[in-house]
């Protein structure tokens, strides 16, 4: 075989030398394997009880799809995304399993100040971060029906980093439907696929119901499967609002996606890549103001 | 022309790429899940020893075919002192490695991950053999077990475990204040 080719994951080679391979790390690769083995075994053990209990039987069913669903599937699903799903820009978000997520639809130019400053004066909400309080609060807002705005979304995952921030509309009335929007800052000196340098990439999508996830079985939001739809949505709210704000359309630039994302929801698209050029969208001096930051 | 092929799939040496978290990572819900659930598995430890000593005279016979009465059962309770003893130690220390945990101590979480994986393999042995799991035995126990291990070695448990502290080994930057306790 001769000496190992370099890999091509800049990733995998970043770290210095002396720190790839440590004794703390392969316990850990050990540790996360076995847990995903055991917890297998947990899920046999618990659906074998719910056939002798006779009516509790029902409860310990319950407690095996939160096994499987919560710790089985997604353990599994990410030690094996991990090995099969390529780590470099194909044009999807993954989500915290690794699984393929929301389709990347939408690009902007400009300081992170104006992109804010663009979104809010477009209507948009910026969504907290996932925090225990911020949980709470969704189970409180849920059993009191008080709509919360600014509710935070799940973490998708591009470059290898959780999304920076997000923005989203409220449907009336309706906390099962909203629209929202991920972005990314990307790496520095990064250019999509074609050479066009781009400072935010972003994924945008419109939550349409509440089910089941077709892969790990979770009770997630479902997404409406023409993505361009909520693309275009974006792109004009954002126009109409801000002046300052122009657009240019890399036409054809993902075309023909007929996939799935990481809830299981077919997505359909015409494949181009709006970038929106924010960069003279005057931003107030650092006046992002947070809500639900008490 | 020397054109090597990518492979259609990432080194599964991926799994122990080392981690790189910011310094000033807020303690994820895995870490106190993973300290909580070692309480939990504390206290079902501490339930079975004082149901193994309230029951010693039952086990001798079932298990050791001995006759609680004899000679031989009645020295057996050095034994069950004995068992006693090392169990209270070894939940002590357990419970001291969760507090260390919850603080973000790597080597309790590696030490507490052996102990889990131990305590697994033990019973998947007996479970091989023949010895029903179920509610009524040792199935509590087991989950626990098995829970503490998916915490503690999810990647956000990890990443916090690993995370660079200031003021160790790190060239003297400017750091006024101690750092300020969250939470």
């Amino acid at each position: 075989m001769g000496e190992t080719p370099v890999a091509a994951s800049e990733t995998v080679d970043a770290p210095p030398p002396t720190r790839r391979f440590s004794l703390s790390a392969a316990l850990d690769g050990f540790f996360f394997v076995f847990a995903g083995i055991a917890s297998v075994w947990l899920a046999w053990l618990v659906l074998n009880e719910s056939f002798g209990f006779g009516w509790w039987g029902i409860a310990f069913f319950v407690l095996f799809w939160l096994v499987l669903a919560y710790l089985v599937l997604p353990r599994l699903h990410r030690i094996l995304t991990t090995i099969y799903v390529p780590d470099y820009f194909i044009g999807r978000a993954r989500t915290s399993d690794g699984l393929l997520g929301d389709p990347v639809n939408l690009a902007v130019d400009g300081p992170e100040a104006s992109v804010h400053a663009a979104m809010l004066a477009a209507g948009w909400t910026r969504a907290d971060d996932v925090t225990l309080a911020s949980s709470w609060r969704i189970v409180t807002g849920t059993l009191t029906r008080k709509s919360y705005d600014e509710a935070p979304v799940s973490p998708l995952f591009l470059f290898g980093r959780q999304q920076d921030f997000a923005y989203q509309q409220e449907v009336a009335g309706n906390p099962a439907k909203r629209h929202h929007v991920r972005y990314w800052r990307t790496p520095d000196g990064w250019l999509l696929p074609g050479g066009r340098r781009v400072d935010w990439l972003a994924a945008g999508t419109f939550d349409r119901a509440v089910g089941f996830s077709l892969f790990t079985l979770q009770v997630t939001h479902k997404i409406d499967a023409d993505t361009d739809v909520e693309r275009d949505h974006i792109v004009a709210t954002v126009l109409g609002a801000n002046p300052g704000a122009r657009v240019h359309v890399l036409a054809d630039f993902a075309t023909g996606y007929h996939s799935r994302n990481g809830g299981g929801d077919t997505i359909r698209t015409d494949g181009d890549l709006p970038v929106i050029d924010v960069s003279d969208v005057p931003a107030p001096a650092l006046a992002v103001t947070r809500g639900g930051d008490t | 022309m020397n054109v090597e092929k990518r492979a259609a799939f990432e080194p599964p040496a991926e799994l122990v790429r080392p981690v790189a978290p910011p310094p000033d990572m807020r303690r994820p819900v895995s870490t106190g899940a993973g300290a909580v659930l070692v309480v939990l598995r504390v206290i079902a430890g501490v339930v079975w020893l004082i149901a193994l000593a309230a029951q010693w005279d039952q086990v001798l016979e079932d298990d050791g075919g001995i006759d609680p009465e004899s000679a031989e059962g009645v020295a057996s309770y050095g034994v069950l002192v004995f068992i006693l003893v090392f169990g209270a130690v070894v939940l002590l220390v357990q419970l001291l490695l969760a507090f260390a945990v919850y603080r973000g101590s790597n080597a309790a979480r590696l030490t507490l991950m052996i102990l889990a994986t131990l305590s697994i393999m033990v019973s998947w042995l007996d479970y091989v053999a023949g010895r029903e799991i179920t509610i009524r035995t040792t199935l509590v126990t087991l989950a626990l077990d098995i829970l503490v291990l998916l915490a503690l070695s999810s990647r956000a448990a990890r990443s916090y475990a690993q995370r660079p502290r200031r003021g160790r080994g790190a060239p003297a930057t400017a750091t006024p204040v101690r750092t300020p306790r969250v939470g």
